[in-house]
């Protein structure tokens, strides 16, 4: 059998595994909840009229649609534990003597997390879509980039995740160590650089921004009126380019996911 | 190649612990071997080399003539083992495990479904195929872990005190097993157990702080000795 026959099954298993735990259905459930919320808030405070600037789909789009938060937890709760649990919970002793190389485990279980999160992702878009439709009676076109810049920070946030499991001795802690990679360490660098006028292009939560970016609209008409007091103004009406974005995220995911089989290959069973 | 398992100078140091040092051993094909020695003394090491859990600090081990530690996926192919305590996905139900394992193993689905089948009756979890393993006891998954390491029906048997967390009709029906496995099988298996050991094997390898103390058949080992409790606290003198 070709190691690629076993990298197949190992995906279907891992994909099985995902679909039965709880957390999955959280998600969906979270996903589904937030979309509700954000369009009911986007309505009912009218931040049209807040910012000053006439409501559009693509408006709409840029505050409903946009979803690399969900992405990231998402993202990060399916893999925080998809290799450390295989130690940490020894269920490594019944998977590693197999024939199959560790390279193909790690991958498998990758493309696992990967195909649960898509769902979790598709499921938010399809709803704004139809929100859209709804009230607007027509889809932004830039939804589709939006949708391909959140797989690629899916994507990128997998590949951060797998880096941390195969690193850390335990599932939480890689879970948080990511989580505080997007949420604390790259936000700080982001505000320092963009203070001082750099474009933080190469952060991964600055690149996974760039969802946003693909509906034609420049930040710096409506956060200028969004942020009175000039504070924030200089980091939030940088506008990530989404092409650069994309190419910035996959290649975070290639690198970290590379790394993850590296030591995942020497790491041992104790 | 008369040998099933070949363990050449085998050492490892953990940080500066010496688990192993310079281990050397043959395993006949359709030998049934047990490795025996306080705990520490390097069996579950041993075993985890031999499939490919551990590198070695120095030396190397065969499979079948294949090399462990430069083709370790060929070499465990035909290895069924059971490691220290093994868990299992806890969403999964023992259906689900051997077959992803099985398939894994290169089991087709036809010949799959029969064999596990087989084993689960073997292992008396015919009437829990569909639970979920979350609900499993320690001896349950005992049980699995056995039925997983016979399902493809392998020349060789690696088992890491395979009769741990079973009540006494457990450990008796697993030593059954055994006994029956290895008319056809090599048995390698780790153990602190003497009755156990005496009950499944007829070769003994007692080890102890990572170096051989003696590999023979119990038989001789009761004769010079006068007793198999005596042999084995003897050769283990200075850990007691």
């Amino acid at each position: 059998m070709s190691e690629f026959e076993k990298l197949k099954i190992v995906t279907k298993y891992e994909l099985l595994k995902q679909f039965r735990r709880k957390r999955f259905y959280g998600a969906l459930v979270f996903i589904i909840l937030a979309q509700v919320l954000m369009i009911g808030l986007y309505r009912g405070l009218d931040i049209p009229g807040e910012l000053g600037y006439p409501d559009s789909p693509e408006l709409f789009a840029i505050f409903v649609v946009s979803m690399s938060a969900f992405a990231v937890l998402a993202a990060v709760f399916f893999a925080g534990d998809a290799i450390a649990s295989e130690f940490e919970r020894k269920t490594g002793y019944v998977l590693f003597p197999n024939p199959i190389k560790r390279r193909s485990i790690v991958i498998g279980k990758y493309l696992a997390c990967f195909l649960a999160t898509l769902v979790i992702l598709v499921v938010g878009y399809v709803i704004s879509a139809v929100a859209l439709v709804g009230i607007y009676q027509a889809i932004p076109v830039g939804i589709l980039g939006s949708l391909a810049i959140s797989i690629a920070l899916v994507l990128g946030v997998l590949g951060i995740a797998f880096f941390f499991s195969s690193l850390l001795k335990g599932g939480m802690g890689a879970t948080i160590a990511t989580l505080i990679i997007f949420m604390v360490v790259s936000p700080i660098i982001r505000g320092s650089l963009s203070y001082a006028g750099y474009e933080p292009w190469f952060l991964p939560d600055y690149a996974g921004d760039a969802a946003m970016s693909t509906y034609g609209i420049d930040f710096s008409e409506i956060f200028a009126g969004f942020t009175p007091g000039g504070g924030m103004q200089g980091m939030m009406t940088m506008m990530p380019d989404p092409v650069v974005s994309f190419f910035v995220l996959l290649i975070y995911a290639l690198v970290t996911l590379l790394v993850s089989i590296w030591l995942t290959k020497r790491r041992e069973m104790l | 190649m008369r040998e099933s398992i070949i363990i050449e100078n085998l050492s490892k140091n953990y940080g500066g612990f010496l688990a192993l040092e310079k281990l050397s051993l043959k395993v006949k094909k359709k030998e049934d071997v047990a490795l025996l020695g306080p705990n520490g003394a390097g069996k579950t090491t041993t075993l985890k080399i031999l499939c490919g859990l551990l590198s070695p600090s120095s030396g190397t081990a065969y499979i079948n003539g294949i090399n462990v530690i430069k083709e370790r996926e060929r070499a465990i192919s035909k290895v069924g083992a059971i490691l220290e305590t093994p868990e299992f996905y806890p969403f999964f139900t023992p259906e689900e495990t051997l077959s992803y394992l099985g398939r894994l193993r290169g089991m087709r689905e036809r010949g799959l479904r029969s064999r596990m089948n087989e084993v689960l009756k073997l292992v008396r979890l015919d009437k829990w195929t569909r639970v979920k393993i979350e609900k499993f006891s320690r001896g349950m998954k005992q049980r699995l872990a056995l039925a997983q390491a016979l399902l493809h029906d392998p020349p060789i048997l690696v088992l890491d005190e395979p009769s741990l967390g079973l009540d006494p009709r457990g450990m008796m029906e697993i030593r059954q097993i055994l006994q029956e496995a290895r008319k056809e099988k090599t048995v390698f298996f780790a153990s602190h157990l003497l009755t156990e050991v005496a009950q499944v094997c007829k070769k003994v390898a007692i080890i102890d702080h990572g170096k051989l103390r003696a590999y023979d058949d119990i038989t001789r080992l009761k004769k010079k000795y006068r007793s198999f409790e005596r042999a084995y606290l003897k050769l283990t003198e200075a850990t007691i």
